[in-house]
């Protein structure tokens, strides 16, 4: 059990990548982004395809990841110019309709659950250390540092630099931001792109161990979202500790026999135990304050 | 002849597909303030919105400079050189004092200048634009504006909920930063304040300007600027209910107070 909790840390920390790109995509442009893991998973497959031709491994990653920065950069390019004054829900509603259309693409040319598993180089798969019978892999270390390493970078560049300092104002007053000369489509597409770079490279690391399959690394977006939702759209820490959590959580029903059929329901669960707790303070919230 | 720092021509502006500013025609020169006054409704802060790029301008022509921008992103208006202070205190609430300045500041925008103006600002650089009274996010504000070394700086009702004591403070400063050669357009409620520190003013009414001329012609005229405000005589018992001026069938835009 406790080596399928620590192997589930591997996925954890790519967990908390896709989430902190929800967050950053939601905090810094406004879009709760559904088409994030398909652009991905896109980027995931141009690299494994080039591979199967022979090509060199970080080649073929970079191709991968320029990729589905270009992707990625060309939604958000759409969603500034058609959808900037639309409500969020509406934009949201864009990228649902995105992750469906690059979903039929990415199983259509790749195949499905059954037909289209691929191997995706696995350099981080040995062991590094064993403690007793509990087996840690060179991918557990590898994936937390990868996460807080991302995570300390982004919270250094928002904070840090002149950059950082105009993203921060652009998300929180948008007009403004313009009117002081901030050119925020640009910076907007900026974002898009970075995003759909780091998703490719989380989805690169755990596609090992999810098997390689493209709607199964398409459909990550229920457990970034989970994560997102741990950290309230807002909190980098929190999301980095609630995709620690889910990649534990789903690593134990993993060594459950009994649940172990029902592990792609955990992200759900999270989903609907948070929206259940909030809104539980929310009516506790409302009654007091008449 | 240099062209003016701002110039429209015939501007009409929608608000959510509405008409609401129609055919306006206005300068401002560089070193001056102009006074942009109304009653509530008037379409004031549409048409700052619509210079700014906030708003759609469905006609006419915004020069800045002599060079047209009312088809330009805002972003690329400020870079081009137009400042806007837009109404209630519009501060980046979780940046510092200082971080509010640098996401502005272009060209030769100096930080020092606008301490020198505002030291109290000075003394809180590292706190949070959201901690600081509302006349120190005016300041915050204004300071913005003054980084971006614009050629054209819009203030729209900067003394919104501010004590009069800090309005005067504040009017100062707008009379200094048309002292730098910055053309200040300036949108007030207390029209006599505005009078006071502004070389020439326009009355909008209904969205269209009813009045041109200098400052001095309206301050201290209650009685004319409520018949320009909304077109009645005060004395015969308040706006009349047409809102037509006295006399008239003619069309607001080619009354004989425009000028």
């Amino acid at each position: 059990m406790v080596n399928s909790v620590i192997a589930g840390l591997t996925s954890g920390g790519g967990y908390a990548l896709l989430g902190l790109c929800v967050v950053l995509t939601y905090r810094l442009v406004a879009v709760v982004n559904f088409a994030l893991t398909a652009v991905g998973a896109l980027g995931a497959f141009v690299m494994v395809s080039l591979t199967d031709r022979g090509v060199n491994a970080l080649l073929a990653l970079l191709a991968g990841v320029v990729f589905a920065a270009a992707l990625s950069a060309l939604l958000g390019a759409a969603l500034v110019r058609w959808f900037a004054g639309h409500k969020e829900g509406t934009k949201a509603a864009v990228t649902v309709a995105i992750f469906v259309a690059l979903t039929a693409v990415g199983v259509r040319l790749f195949g499905g659950n059954s037909t289209g598993a691929h191997r995706f180089p696995n350099p981080f798969g040995a062991p590094l250390f064993t403690v007793g019978d509990v087996v840690v892999p060179q991918s557990v270390p590898v994936s937390l540092a990868f996460a807080l390493l991302i995570t300390v970078a982004v919270g250094l560049l928002l904070t840090r630099t002149r950059i950082g300092l105009k993203l921060q104002a652009l998300s929180e007053r948008p007009g403004t931001a313009e009117v002081v000369g901030i050119p925020a489509p640009r910076l907007a597409v900026g974002v898009w792109a970075g995003v759909g770079a780091v998703t490719t490279m989380v989805v690169v690391l755990v596609a090992p161990r999810l098997g390689g399959d493209f709607s199964t690394l398409s459909g990550l977006i229920s457990t970034a979202l989970a994560v997102a939702m741990v950290g309230a759209f807002r909190s980098l820490p929190l999301t980095l500790a609630g995709g620690l959590i889910l990649g534990c959580l789903e690593g134990l029903s993993s060594s459950l026999d009994a649940i172990q059929k029902y592990q792609g329901v955990v992200p759900f669960l999270v989903i609907l135990v948070l929206l259940w707790w909030r809104s539980r303070r929310e009516v506790w919230d409302t009654e007091h304050g008449r | 002849m240099e062209a003016p720092a701002l110039a429209l021509e015939g501007v009409a502006v929608d608000r959510a597909e509405v008409p609401v500013v129609h055919d306006v025609a206005l300068e401002a020169a560089r070193g001056e303030v102009t006074v942009v006054l109304g009653a509530n409704g008037a379409g004031k802060t549409t048409l700052m919105d619509g210079i700014a790029g906030l708003a759609q301008v469905k006609s006419g022509t915004v020069r800045l400079a002599g060079t047209a921008v009312e088809k330009l992103a805002p972003y690329k208006r400020a870079r081009a050189g137009l400042g806007y202070v837009e109404q209630a205190r519009t501060t980046f609430r979780t940046l510092t004092v200082e971080q509010n300045l640098l996401v502005s500041q272009r060209g030769d925008g100096d930080l020092a200048t606008v301490y020198r103006l505002f030291p109290e600002l000075d003394k809180r650089r590292g706190l949070q634009a959201g901690h600081l009274s509302g006349g120190e996010q005016q300041m915050v504000v204004l300071g913005r504006a003054l980084v971006s070394a614009p050629k054209v700086v819009l203030i729209d009702e900067m003394s919104l909920g501010l004590a009069p004591l800090v309005v005067r403070r504040l009017m100062t400063t707008v009379g200094e930063l048309a002292g730098m050669g910055i053309a200040v357009v300036l949108i007030e409620q207390f029209a006599n304040l505005a009078l006071d520190v502004g070389t020439s003013a326009h009355v909008l009414r209904k969205g269209r300007i009813v009045f041109s001329g200098p400052c001095a012609e309206l301050r201290g005229d209650e009685r004319r600027l409520h018949r320009l405000y909304f077109g009645g005589a005060p004395s015969a018992g308040g706006p009349r209910s047409d809102g037509a001026e006295p006399g008239g069938a003619t069309p607001p835009a080619a009354e004989s107070e425009a000028r």
